[in-house]
């Protein structure tokens, strides 16, 4: 019969050994030597006692554990970093941004100017159907225009009217430009 | 209501407030948990000298386990509202105890306390004397063994033989199987006969 493993000798130390295997251990010179050497090295262990610290110790100690949680900074993150107070943070950042995103967008006066001065780039640069438009109606009175038909009473009026104050603004801009280029 | 009858009422309707050290570790571990520090005291108190002998045997001199059974104390404060009671408290302390010093052991060589005490005074007479040095003698040198082992086979002996940890209550102090615990423990006990048998 093979001889006791590791853990069955430490069954064997506990009392906790198979019927069968005590009848080989009670056989073999070898196992008992074994089991003997861990009792004792066993017991050796159970009698190293512990020096006991003074009386003054123990009474010292526990204000020492209460000075040590005290010097502790406060656990974890700030009382306002805390998910009870960023929960209802986020969701009002995300209403805050949902809001945000739903308004109608309205153009800066940045990009309305420079729009307005890449459509009159293109009018300073006009192409070959804007000069043969130029060349036909390049003489027509305005009053005379309307009173043929050719264009409806009061467009101009009511196109300057739908501009907006930034659109006004800059037309006003361009009409002065133009008038001074004329009188130079 | 005659007086009697009225002292029996407010006696029955009165709730009964234990004083907190006949309190046992459950009640304690919930107190402590809601923030009560007195709660925690007593913990403390009635677990402090078990602690600190974790330690003690760990590190083998008063003022490392001094300041590690303290440290564990601080760690078990902080992470009181984590326990949930699958353990027993104090093998839930144990567990605090040995990881604190396994970190210090790996930070730091530990420092064993002098071996005078081993010297032999040829002049004491006394039998009981003599026998009683003998004794400290042997634990003397039994203490240094035990530091001398590696880390996992001391945990393994310090909570078998001193605080009667099972095997399966030490595999989830230290995290491993059964198995390992077992040969943690056969090393352990061989390990130390080893050292003994060549100690002077």
């Amino acid at each position: 019969m093979t001889h006791l493993t590791p853990d069955e000798l430490l069954d064997a130390m506990e009392g906790m050994l198979a019927t069968d295997r005590q009848a080989h251990l009670a056989a073999c010179d070898e196992c008992r030597r074994q089991l003997n050497d861990l009792e004792n090295a066993l017991n050796d262990a159970k009698h190293a006692s512990v020096p006991e610290p003074s009386p003054l110790f123990w009474n010292h100690f526990s204000t020492r554990v209460n000075e040590a949680i005290d010097a502790q900074p406060a656990g974890g993150l700030p009382q306002w970093l805390r998910w009870q107070m960023l929960l209802p943070l986020g969701a009002a950042a995300i209403l805050v941004l949902a809001l945000l995103l739903s308004m109608p967008q309205q153009e800066q006066p940045d990009t309305i100017e420079a729009n307005v001065s890449a459509a009159a780039e293109t009018l300073t640069a006009p192409d070959d159907n804007w000069v043969m438009v130029a060349t036909l109606v390049g003489d027509l009175d305005l009053d005379a225009a309307a009173e043929t038909g050719v264009i409806e009473p009061g467009v101009a009026e009511r196109a300057v009217l739908t501009l907006t104050a930034e659109e006004q603004q800059e037309l006003t801009r361009l009409l002065k430009a133009e008038l001074t280029r004329a009188k130079s | 209501m005659s007086h009697d009858s009225a002292l029996a009422l407010r006696q029955w309707t009165m709730p009964v407030v234990k004083p907190l050290t006949e309190l046992g570790d459950e009640e304690l571990v919930t107190a402590a948990a809601a923030g009560s520090r007195e709660a925690f005291d007593v913990i403390v108190e009635r677990h402090r000298r078990a602690v600190y002998q974790v330690c003690y045997r760990f590190m083998n001199n008063h003022e490392d386990a001094s300041d590690l059974a303290q440290d564990a104390f601080v760690r078990a404060w902080k992470g009181m509202k984590n326990f949930k009671g699958q353990s027993a408290l104090s093998t839930w302390l144990y567990r605090i105890a040995v990881n604190v010093c396994l970190n210090r052991k790996s930070a730091k060589a530990a420092i064993t306390e002098p071996i005078e005490s081993t010297e032999r005074f040829e002049d004491v007479r006394i039998e009981g004397a003599q026998q009683k040095m003998l004794r400290e003698e042997r634990a003397v040198a039994v203490r240094h063994a035990i530091a001398s082992l590696p880390e996992k086979q001391r945990a393994t002996l310090i909570l078998r033989t001193y605080h009667d940890l099972s095997h399966q209550q030490i595999a989830e102090v230290l995290g491993s199987s059964v198995g390992a615990v077992k040969a943690n423990f056969f090393h352990a006990l061989n390990n130390l006969k080893k050292i003994l048998g060549t100690a002077p």
